[in-house]
């Protein structure tokens, strides 16, 4: 391919001229088609500006619709209007000249200082930075408009400026007589091109009076396509809409002209003229109504198709749909592996992989060919690059014709790499490789062990996948991006993708010292595990569940960690203490997971994780592990705890409260008197809080109870949460953090409160819990603190998302070197060592070394 | 009288000799351009009596590693 490199690129004004040159059309019939549905002659859609209807041929190039680029056409204004979208500039012009003389309002001194720094300006480019040169000219020519704005009167001919006024978007007054466009369009034509050098304007290809339209280009009719909806009916482009309003009122005002209409008709024409016009350009211009549809939507014109986020720029350029991809919502199967993902028959049927024939694989490529049902071939790309597709007429022949170095399109098959992706993707593992593995149902299936890094869940979720497309993808995405390789995180080294919820609950349960399975349960675990052989049983012909676990090991795993503060043994892959929690497997720094993967490989990692979570599974099913009112419910002993330590604290907060009166307050460092009394008050409380977890754990020792076991095992639930339910609620917060004391008048949140009560109760703190129900005012604090917390989220996730978007478009190239320096794309160096010592996170190990034992 | 870039927590900066300053940027592949800037008018580059063009190695102490930077001197 022939390539050029643009020297450079010069956008300018287009002037009447040759707006008339580029057009081919002159427009004339402010309508579309007659009422056989042709396009009429001279209207919006006439041919000559190109056809939409494939089969039709476009009067001006003859090409069919595909090939035919579109040709602009024209309307003739019959009055002039302004360029909305220009008035700041002509307002500047207007004001730096004489409405006599047309010369500038400066001295000819002047005239000649400006002018000596621009030519001198000029010729330093050469060997000036950009940015330098735009700061010159910034402080040349600022203070020049401002002398130019501030002058009275021409220093040339004598003649007052008067007072200038400038409406917008295009209203001119001067000493409160409204400039008429054509009256504009005089004065501006009138400036020599010198002197609009000197006010930054090349006159050479853009004069300012071409600022004041005449004629308007109109757009081909590819640009505007008219749709034909399913009853029939033909509906228009906004543009087309648009253009419509103009021409119709465009001839209302030629007609008017030559009846010879009094001037106040026209000029109400004309100013509705320039209305259009404008909404035209930009239907948000500011300070006129936006035109509407019939439906009362507003319009969309040309200003609207480019800008913001669903404009062309940022809808169309910078992001675009892709094809080998496919959509759908996503669903949980504990029986796909983590690296797999379940893809519908209905979308493998439609998605193709390019199968490259080779001598050696030509008989599968036959076989596949000759196939008319699922796994079958759709287009073959004989090797000079013609693509046929395999219909039932032609099979036989394309199967003939295939040799080596065609390359076949084949349906999706099982194993096939594909890339697997959840938006927002705000890292690198939101988009993963995965094999495909072909099911019957329309969702797609994932290991439920891999939604952390997407951030999934399946409550109605949806996930993109996309088939890379050659050898090198296929290979580059399968073993830089599968998840056995994207375990542990980049960020700090924990596992972001482990077992959770019921995948810990199972295994906590499995392995704890009491449990034990018989003959027949341990052999269904274990069938699930695919492990044939049983492990020894006890003297009573029972299983250990710790043996169960030991036997998904790996062969000679030793390991020694520690799991709610309690030891984890394993030896020689068996277990010998310990049980498993959240925390055994990828928290902080003792990991089973980075020990497996470390000594074992990834494969066994990713396998250990899959047969552990899905056996963890198949025991919670055993057991049954149901979370009911009976797990929220206090017992007499809990309760009377509960008032016995509400009591303690609020007779602490009221003694806190009298010294406060009494001033014998001891204040703390750095606060008023009053803010270290509501600082105490909140220690005491929260003091409370973490007193009534305690005793919650101490009271409710059951292991019954399923809520407190899935909150100690770490899968899901804390304390907090338990003691919301059964004990009380807790301090309610506000979005400043401190305690509610707004929302009635006088200084208090209800009125029944006495004003400048600091007391718990007064300011937010609710003292009943969810299953013994909360008082109305109560509930009103609550409510407060709900929707104090709702409001923060959704002013967080706003803010911090375009934080991130910032961030992530200003490092996004930012790549580390094989020297370990980090550089960007233009090879810049940002960093000489990465972090300052090349560590990879994710191959961080914390070890304890013989000396900290001794500590 | 000591200077504020006497301090233990500024870095200890030194000029490359022009020889060394180019051994470097063969080394890392880079022009000069893509090196990070010094403005010639900063204290340790005065100090050092940096002229636009050189290259200042700035020796830093991170966690436990010692690592060097490299700017390049430019107007300003």
């Amino acid at each position: 391919m022939q390539t050029e490199v643009i020297d450079s690129i010069k956008f300018s004004i287009l002037s009447p001229d040759e707006a008339k040159k580029l057009s081919v059309v002159k427009l004339t019939v402010p309508d579309t088609y007659n009422e056989d549905g042709y396009p009429i002659e001279g209207g919006l859609l006439d041919q000559r500006m190109g056809v939409i209807d494939p089969g039709l041929l476009c009067k001006t190039c003859g090409a069919r619709a595909k090939s035919c680029p579109g040709h602009f056409g024209r309307i003739e204004l019959v009055r002039p209007v302004m360029h909305s979208e220009f008035s700041k500039i002509v307002y500047t012009i207007l004001q730096s000249t004489c409405r006599n003389c047309h010369r500038l309002l400066l001295s000819d001194e002047h005239i000649q200082e400006y002018r000596s720094a621009l030519t001198k300006l000029e010729n330093a480019v050469e060997d000036v930075e950009p940015e330098a040169i735009e700061e010159r000219v910034e402080a040349g020519s600022l203070p020049m408009l401002k002398r130019l704005k501030n002058m009275k009167k021409c220093e040339r001919c004598g003649t007052s400026k008067g007072k200038l006024k400038f409406s917008a978007p295009t209203y001119f007054y001067v000493d409160d007589y409204k400039l008429k466009p054509d009256e504009i369009r005089d004065l501006l034509s009138k400036i020599s091109q010198e002197e609009l050098e000197i006010l930054g304007i090349d006159a050479g290809t853009s004069r300012p009076e071409w600022l004041v339209l005449s004629i308007l280009l109109v757009p081909p009719v590819n640009v505007r396509p008219s749709i034909t909806l399913e009853s029939g009916e033909r509906s228009e482009d906004d543009l087309t809409h648009k253009l419509v309003d103009i021409m119709r009122i465009n001839l209302r005002l030629e007609q008017n002209l030559n009846a010879g209409a009094p001037q106040i008709i026209i000029d109400d024409l004309w100013e509705l003229l320039q209305y259009h016009v404008t909404t035209y350009f930009n239907n948000e211009t500011a300070s006129i109504p936006p035109a509407r549809h019939r439906s009362g939507r507003a319009l969309k014109t040309l200003a609207q198709r480019l800008k913001g986020k669903e404009g062309r720029f940022r809808y169309n350029l910078s992001g675009k749909r892709v094809n080998y991809s496919a959509r759908t919502v996503i669903s949980v199967d504990p029986n796909i592996n983590l690296d797999e993902v379940g893809v519908p028959l209905e979308i493998a049927s439609k998605l193709t992989v390019p199968f490259y024939v080779t001598t050696w694989n030509i008989d599968k490529a036959r076989e596949l060919l000759a196939r008319s049902e699922y796994p079958m071939a759709i287009n073959v790309i004989s090797k000079d690059g013609k693509r046929k597709r395999v219909i039932d007429l032609n099979r036989e022949e394309l199967i003939k014709e295939l040799q080596p170095g065609d390359i076949m399109e084949r349906q999706l098959m099982d194993g096939d790499v594909t890339l697997f992706n959840r938006q927002p993707s705000l890292h690198r593992v939101s988009i993963m490789s995965h094999k495909a593995k072909v099911l019957k149902g329309r969702t797609f299936r994932m290991n439920y062990c891999v939604t952390p890094p997407y951030n999934a869940d399946f409550d109605g979720d949806e996930m993109n996948l996309h088939v890379p497309q050659n050898l090198e993808a296929q290979a580059e995405a399968s073993y830089l991006m599968s998840p056995q390789y994207q375990v542990f995180s980049p960020r700090d080294g924990d596992a972001i993708i482990t077992n959770n919820e019921d995948g810990i609950t199972g295994m906590y349960l499995l392995t704890k010292d009491d449990t034990y399975l018989t003959k027949e349960q341990a052999v269904y675990i274990l069938s699930i595990a695919k492990v044939y052989e049983l492990p020894k049983p006890t003297k009573d012909g029972l299983y250990r569940g710790k043996d169960i676990f030991s036997a998904m090991l790996p062969k000679g795993l030793d390991f020694t960690g520690k799991s709610s503060k309690a030891p984890f043994v394993i030896k020689d892959g068996k277990l010998v203490d310990g049980v498993v929690t959240k925390e055994t497997f990828g928290r902080g720094d003792n990991k089973l997971l980075v020990k497996i993967g470390k000594d074992y490989g990834a494969e066994v990692l990713k396998d250990f994780i899959f047969v552990s979570a899905k056996v963890a599974d198949a025991y919670v099913t055993l057991m049954g592990v149901t979370v009911g009112v009976k797990e929220y419910t206090t017992s007499s002993k809990l309760e009377a705890e509960r008032v016995r330590l509400l009591e303690e604290t609020f007779g602490k907060i009221n003694e806190l409260i009298a010294q406060y009166r009494t001033r014998k307050l001891e204040p703390l460092i750095g606060y008023t008197l009053r803010q270290s009394l509501e600082r105490m008050i909140i220690a005491e409380l929260n003091l409370v809080r973490d007193k009534a977890g305690e005793t919650l754990l101490k009271y409710e020792t059951s292991e019954e109870n399923a809520a407190v076991e899935m909150t100690r095992s770490g899968s899901r639930g804390s304390v907090l949460n338990i003691e919301q339910m059964t004990m009380f609620l807790g301090q309610q917060a506000t979005l400043s953090g401190g305690r509610i004391k707004r929302g009635y008048y006088t200084n208090r949140v209800l009125p029944h409160i006495v004003p400048g009560d600091v007391r718990p109760g007064a300011r937010g703190f609710v003292s009943t819990s969810y299953y013994s129900g909360l008082a109305p005012t109560d509930l009103f604090m609550h409510a407060v603190g709900s929707r104090s917390s709702e409001v923060y989220k959704a002013l967080l996730t706003a803010r911090s998302g375009y934080l991130y978007r910032r961030l992530s478009n200003a490092l996004q190239d930012y790549c580390v070197d094989h020297d370990y320096s980090v550089r960007d794309a233009n090879n810049n160096l940002i960093e000489t060592i990465y972090g300052g010592d090349a560590v990879n996170p994710v191959f961080v190990q914390f070890q304890k070394l013989a000396a900290d034992e001794d500590k | 009288m000591t200077s504020k870039s006497d301090h233990e927590l500024v870095p200890v900066h030194e000029l490359l000799s022009d020889k060394e300053a180019k051994a470097l940027l063969q080394k890392l592949n880079l022009n000069i351009d893509n090196l990070p800037k010094i403005f010639e008018s900063d204290a340790q580059a005065v100090k050092l009596g940096a002229k636009a063009g050189q290259v200042v190695k700035i020796n830093r102490r991170e966690g436990k590693r010692d690592t060097s930077y490299y700017r390049v001197v430019v107007e300003g």
